[in-house]
């Protein structure tokens, strides 16, 4: 692979994306109104100010929610291949599960969970 | 999982138990007893270190992501020795900001985090358990420098850190995935024969290079360092000074002396250039700081140009003074950093000028500030004489005269600054001065220490002798 191929590569993503750019700024249709400008908010009027601070306990929530995600998305392949790996797996995923739920105990003790 | 793995694994996994531990107790503990954590912490951290000394078996693990052997092991420990000071240093601290607002464990369970990360980082075999441990080191780190919430300035420092770290292991990363592009491997076994140069491996280099440049903060990667310094708690700011830069030199140092070793003609002039470019503007901006934590900033970012004095050599004579120079760092600039926090812990006064007249009052710590100045310095009887003496024969041994002209300039330059701070707290009378305090037993655990490595390590030679026989490993 020479030097030609880096050329190549680095101009094609110049050229990409200036001109995917400059393309939809060429052909999207312009319209300029108050109505374009207003946040958007689940296609009605909004009322009130946008810029509101959201409670934190929705992203603590999200946060908790995260644990569970990656225990699911390691307990599958572990389910699928569990015949071949036998019992040390077992515990090795005993100890995995500990550990995540160590974490939400801690969460839990913190108050997380409260809906203040 | 048998036993030889754990055991291959005990520094993490020990590492990972405490952890767990603190974690435990946070969950247990209540009001009465919460301060207890700083002393479990400390102790357990202790126990690691100390075990850590015991011998360990060389090997790989999970298919070759992972490997150890005498001289990472070594490092691991180097490592340790330098968090357990920074947590003795910073125990003072834990107990007068955090436990009262109930966050002390954090501090602990996310410092030990990192120190995983790094771990894993310094004993990785490809490429993906580096960028893993990359980001596991890096991610507390940012959490820890805006670990102030109510102060600006340290939230400030977060997004700072986290945001220039975020845009370096980007770079990193396409580096590393160009050398995958090039060489269909990620294993450093395996890229260690295919490496050829060709435009797309010198591109892979320095897009690589530039991303760890920014842990270690060479120069034109060096933006982010004085104001996460300045904003970070101080604990922090001396664990980024010392610990992941050592430990980012670390690996920078296995991966281009070993697999990227067929470029060295092209990487030994890079290393050249940054090195003096970092040297100079290290050192002239450290002249005009008035603020102690963004002196010792601009310090350590000249410090990372004389390493790279070391690393431009490629030799088991680059290896030995490298990692000989960075234990000896570890201890002069935790020094240092220890009376800084000392004093900010007392008193909250962190300018040069509340540093006149300190001799009188608290004759101690300065005594143990001139010490760590003047090691980090290089004069003669401490230890950082040897450390700087044997870097620039290192590179001496290769050829680079003029380059060992122009540190030699910078050390005169470095001496004027330092001899600065010494003069303000040993000539200077003050109107005001820092009043007369004790320290806590921590404290002067993490000072003592500090001061028996600068002592000792310039004139106990075996030390050098060691390293330099470990480092022969690598090559």
């Amino acid at each position: 692979m020479g030097s030609e191929a880096i050329i190549v590569f680095f101009l094609a993503g110049v050229v990409l994306v200036t001109g995917a750019n400059f393309l939809s700024n060429l052909i999207s249709p312009k319209s300029d109104s108050d109505a374009k400008r207003a946040p958007y908010e689940s296609g009605m009027t909004t009322i009130g100010p946008t810029w509101v601070q959201f409670k934190v306990g929705y992203y603590l929530f999200a946060i908790l929610f995260l644990v569970f995600d990656v225990e699911i998305a390691f307990l599958v392949p572990w389910a699928v291949a569990y015949k071949g790996i036998g019992a040390i797996a077992f515990v090795e995923v005993l100890i995995f599960l500990f550990i995540l739920g160590l974490g939400l105990l801690y969460a839990w003790k913190k108050g997380a969970l409260k809906w203040k | 999982m048998d036993m030889e793995t754990l055991l291959l694994l005990r520094q993490e996994v020990s590492l990972l138990l405490i952890a767990l531990v603190l974690l435990l107790f946070e969950i247990f503990a209540n009001d009465r007893n919460r301060a207890g954590v700083v002393s479990l912490a400390i102790v357990l951290f202790g126990l690691h270190t100390a075990l850590g000394f015991m011998d360990m078996k060389e090997g790989e693990l999970f298919g070759g992501m992972f490997r150890t052997n005498a001289l990472i092991h070594m490092f691991k420990n180097i490592l340790n020795l330098g968090v357990l000071i920074v947590l003795l240093q910073s125990a003072e601290w834990v107990k007068k900001e955090l436990i009262p607002q109930n966050r002390g464990t954090e501090f602990f369970i996310l410092m030990l985090s990192s120190l995983l990360g790094l771990q894993f980082l310094i004993s990785s075999g490809d490429f993906l358990m580096f960028y893993l441990g990359l980001e596991l080191s890096t991610l507390p780190l940012a959490a820890l420098a805006a670990f102030e919430i109510y102060r600006m300035r340290s939230s400030e420092a977060g997004i700072k850190l986290i945001l220039s770290s975020a845009l370096a292991s980007g770079i990193t990363l396409f580096g590393i995935s160009l050398l995958y592009a090039s060489s269909g491997s990620i294993y450093y076994a395996e890229l260690q024969g295919a490496i050829s140069e060709n435009p797309l491996t010198v591109l892979a280099m320095i897009l690589f290079f530039a991303g760890l440049g920014f842990k270690i903060s060479l120069v034109p990667f060096h933006f982010w360092t004085a104001d996460v310094y300045e904003g970070a708690p101080i604990g922090i700011a001396s664990y980024l000074s010392v610990i992941s830069k050592g430990a980012a030199i670390f690996i920078l140092m296995i991966l281009f002396f070993t697999v990227l070793k067929p470029l060295m003609h092209l990487w030994e002039n890079l290393f050249y250039l940054l090195s003096v470019l970092t040297m100079f503007l290290g050192n002239l901006f450290a002249l005009r700081q008035q603020n102690m934590k963004r002196f010792l900033a601009f310090s350590s970012i000249a410090q990372a140009g004389f390493i790279l004095l070391g690393l431009i050599t490629g030799t088991t004579l680059g290896v030995a003074t490298v990692i000989y120079f960075i234990l000896i760092y570890i201890f002069s600039n935790l020094a240092a950093f220890g009376v800084v926090q000392a004093i900010s812990t007392e008193t909250g006064k962190e300018q040069l000028q509340d540093y006149e007249g300190l001799y009188r009052t608290n004759p101690k710590l300065s005594l143990v500030m001139m010490l760590g100045l003047f090691s980090l310095a290089g004069i003669p009887p401490v230890a950082g004489f040897f450390g700087k003496f044997f870097l620039f024969t290192a590179a001496a041994s290769k050829g680079y005269y003029f380059l060992v002209f122009l540190a030699v300039v910078n050390v005169t330059i470095s001496l004027y600054y330092y001899l600065l701070v010494v003069r303000a707290m040993f000539l200077r009378k003050s109107e005001h001065p820092i009043p007369y305090f004790t320290n806590t037993v921590y404290m002067r655990i993490g000072l003592v220490i500090t001061v028996i490595g600068i002592l000792a390590l310039g004139l106990y030679s075996p030390i050098y002798d060691y390293i330099y026989a470990l480092s022969s490993t690598l090559n």
